[in-house]
């Protein structure tokens, strides 16, 4: 039974029902969801702070570093090197959501790419799939198979750009040397263990390396979203922003020509996904080796959520019904993991455990008051919650910050009432342990590792093996994620591979011809991922409109604030267990950098249309760009 | 300016977003024109890296020695559809907001600011570098400019043209930074 806290069961044919005689099965009290550290309360806070000379406020405004808007509020014990409160604050409204309503929903697939200034095309493409499963059409095998390709492109631009520009600096000389002078100085004389891979002598050469705007690593990560780009825009014809991705497939056209070109750059990435790979082996077990203490840094329970993500085009039908026949098909495989044990597979499980909670976030909330749920189940008949999104009503109130009550755009997406986290490496760790991926030259899932045979480049055929981590924390998410650049070239290639013989079967039919239905009401889900993880879009249609639209993100996850069951959100719990290693006793010296480990480690997506404040708390300017943080 | 000198002429902004699209709307209008040959007139409304890829595909004696850039730019207590001319100084800011710049500009962020300071930052940008900002009023989503903007909207055009073709024209411009900020900094404070 997947269900601990919702009172969901299964009857002898597996088949759910609501637990009988509750009155209220999706109301707070029915269950008492528990573990991971406790917030402290304000009133606590506030007294700690008066009393204690070594309790700081810590408020990092805005976290560097990190795509769009995200500030983050902590209190710290300095004299025992701890953090006391944690508040994740997503600082902006999007409104996605709101802006979706009453349109024709093919406007969704590019509306919502707008959603993001790195991911574009992962919206549109959940948008098609959503769009698809309300009104029943199917892509054609290639349509499925390029879809598939254009999306891992979009991750091999991704993957880098995390590693290298955003979470690398902060394993660099230029932050490591100040902030733990003790740290690099064993870096300088600690051989890697792969250099024959990736070149590097010492830790500390490598760290040099990823050194912000000249280290070599940072500069070749530059020159790899530009080869990505390259490929991607092949066959979407423009990155970010796709023009080609449409309900039934893709609108490309594909011939022998496009097909070789996407080849000479997706090839380019066997090598470079091989030192990713080993560099980040490299760090974590220097940093492991150094001071055991680092396996802390941003840890917390290994609860994950993603949908899986690339079709197989035997299997994929569109529909919801048979959604978790077509899941376990799929390169990714879906899941959700508790305390690190997978406790399901199937979409349709995956989307039923899911609701929406606005307790402290900037929302008015929708259920209650003798209101009616629009839908009591999903199409299949299974229960749902009046906070799934398919019941959801975007609501934005906008008031004042209060740790007590609201604090943050983000809304509080939860899985079974438990604060799950996404991420690419939730791909991988159920990839790993389902072993469902379809039978590959390059890849196997082990049960609990995924060993991945890159081929030949300039460096040798090389076998990597990500293996299921005993502790989760910020090594292994960036350590997962690294790997997950290896993973991504390869089911590319696969796909390509598979490409190739639909080509050469005269096939190249890419999409399906569909109708927008003028009557009734429809709906559907797209459950996609994105680079950093897990995506839902939950559409309705209601005579050919849009009449509700739902987006989770991954930062939707990552960022949530402190739940109505006192559980705090991803980040949250990842920095109150967070140590501060920081060879520094003043608080004025102190730059916090464990703590932006820890939640860089996330890969933070936030808001657009963001308005930076100056230190004179002054709007300097206006910016639009990616939104995967908030609630739309 | 030689007949080896080569312009680019290129705009910056959102489209369809009223005001903050002129730079792409007078890119539009400026297809229309038929500039000398060693004139390129080209949309950079995109991640400012790949802007730098872009710049440093020209081949060493085919690289721009000018570039004049048109953008909505918004600074306080200036009327809306001032349109403002001026050499860029290519003073740089201090590194972490170069950082950030590049953080900004390859997760969706497109500025003239930050296409400027990137560009300028990887040695991609010509030695001389005008800016044409137009003050925006309106951030409606949609085609269309606000009152001020559209009345603005030709001279703009004919500046763009002017400073293409030129020199002289150019070298009167005051040698001016960019006083707006890039980033508000390391954003840690401690209490």
């Amino acid at each position: 039974m997947c269900f601990k806290n919702l009172p969901v069961e299964f009857d002898s044919q597996g088949k759910p029902f609501l637990r009988e005689g509750i009155r209220d099965p999706y109301g707070t009290g029915t269950a008492t969801p528990s573990g991971g550290p406790r917030q402290l309360t304000p009133d606590k806070i506030e007294e700690l702070l008066r009393r204690n000379g070594h309790v700081k406020a810590l408020d990092f405004d805005p976290v560097t570093r990190v795509a769009g808007a995200l500030a983050f509020h902590s209190v710290a014990d300095f004299e025992n090197r701890k953090v006391l409160e944690a508040r994740s604050v997503a600082t902006l409204f999007r409104g996605y959501e709101v802006i979706m309503v009453g349109r024709d929903p093919r406007d969704a697939i590019y509306i919502t790419s707008r959603a993001c200034g790195v991911c574009g095309g992962v919206h549109s493409t959940c948008s098609a799939l959503a769009i698809e499963m309300a009104i029943g059409c199917c892509p054609p095998p290639l349509g499925v198979l390029i879809r598939n390709l254009a999306l891992a492109l979009e991750f091999l631009y991704d993957h880098p750009l995390h590693l290298h520009l955003l979470a690398g600096p902060d394993y660099s000389q230029v932050i490591v040397e100040p902030t733990n002078p003790s740290l690099y100085e064993k870096a300088k004389t600690a051989e890697c263990r792969y250099t024959a891979i990736h070149g590097f002598r010492t830790m500390a050469d490598l760290m040099t390396d990823l050194n912000p705007l000249s280290g070599k690593l940072y500069l070749e990560a530059l020159h790899m979203t530009r080869v990505a780009r390259e490929a991607y825009v092949l066959i979407c014809g423009k990155y970010p922003h796709p023009q080609t991705i449409v309900p039934g497939g893709m609108s490309s056209t594909i011939n022998l020509t496009v097909m070789n070109e996407m080849l000479v750059r997706l090839s380019q990435f066997f090598d470079y996904s091989k030192k990713l790979a080993l560099i980040w082996e490299d760090i974590t077990q220097f940093f492991y080796a150094a001071n055991p203490e680092y396996k802390k840094v941003g840890a917390r329970r290994a609860n994950m959520i993603d949908t899986g993500i690339f079709d197989h085009p035997d299997a994929y039908d569109a529909t919801y019904e048979n959604a978790d026949a077509w899941g376990n098909r799929r390169w990714a495989t879906p899941g959700a993991i508790v305390d690190g044990k997978l406790v399901t597979t199937d979409l349709k499980k995956i989307n039923m455990g899911l609701e929406e909670f606005v307790d402290h976030s900037f929302y008015a909330e929708w259920t209650g008051e003798g209101k009616q749920q629009h839908f009591a189940t999903d199409p299949s008949g299974n229960p749902l919650s009046p906070h799934h999104p398919w019941n959801k009503v975007t609501r934005p109130r906008p008031q004042g910050q209060n740790w007590k009550e609201k604090y943050t755009w983000d809304t509080t997406p939860r899985w079974d009432r438990l604060g799950m986290e996404a991420g690419a490496y939730a791909r991988l760790w159920n990839t790993a342990v389902a072993r469902k991926m379809p039978e590959n030259p390059f890849i196997e899932s082990t049960g609990h590792s995924l060993k991945m045979r890159l081929p030949a480049g300039a460096l040798p055929e090389t076998e990597i093996e990500w293996t299921v981590p005993d502790v989760w924390n910020a090594f292994e998410r960036n350590r997962a994620r690294a790997y997950c650049q290896a993973f991504t070239t390869l089911v590319a290639f696969n796909q390509w591979l598979a490409a190739m013989e639909i080509l050469k079967s005269g096939n190249a039919r890419t999409s399906t011809p569909f109708h927008i239905p003028t009557k009734g009401e429809q709906r559907g889900v797209g459950f996609w991922g994105a680079g950093r993880g897990y995506l839902t879009h939950h559409l309705t249609l209601d005579r050919g409109a849009v009449s509700n639209y739902q987006i989770v993100t991954p930062s939707t996850w990552n960022a949530s604030p402190t739940d109505r069951w006192g559980q705090p959100g991803p980040y949250e719990e990842a920095v109150l267990n967070t140590p501060l290693l920081e060879e520094t006793n003043d608080p004025k010296k102190f730059r916090g950098l464990d703590v932006l480990r820890a939640i860089r480690s996330f890969d933070p997506c936030m808001p657009c249309t963001t308005h930076i404040q100056s230190e004179g708390g002054l709007i300097t300017r206006e910016v639009n760009t990616c939104a995967c943080g908030l609630d739309d | 300016m030689t007949e080896t000198d080569r312009v680019i002429v290129s705009g910056v902004g959102y489209p369809d977003l009223s005001d903050y699209s002129v730079g792409i709307v007078v890119i539009e209008e400026l297809t229309t024109w038929s500039p000398p040959g060693n004139v390129v007139v080209e949309d950079l409304s995109y991640n400012p890296i790949a802007v730098v890829q872009r710049f440093q595909d020209e081949a060493p004696d085919r690289r721009f020695t000018r570039a004049v850039f048109v953008s909505a730019v918004t600074r306080p207590s200036r009327v809306a559809g001032t349109v403002k001319c001026y050499r860029w100084d290519g003073a740089l800011p201090g590194e972490e907001d170069i950082q950030r710049a590049v953080t900004d500009g390859v997760t969706g962020i497109i500025a003239l600011s930050n296409t400027l300071v990137i560009a300028e930052h990887f040695g991609a940008l010509p030695d001389e570098v005008v800016v044409v900002e137009v003050e925006p009023q309106s951030n409606e989503f949609g085609a269309g400019f606000s009152p001020p903007v559209a009345a603005a909207f030709d001279r703009v055009c004919e500046l763009m043209k002017t400073f293409a073709t030129d020199g002289d024209a150019v070298a009167r411009l005051p040698l001016e930074p960019l006083d707006y900020a890039i980033s508000p900094g390391w954003g840690l404070t401690v209490q």
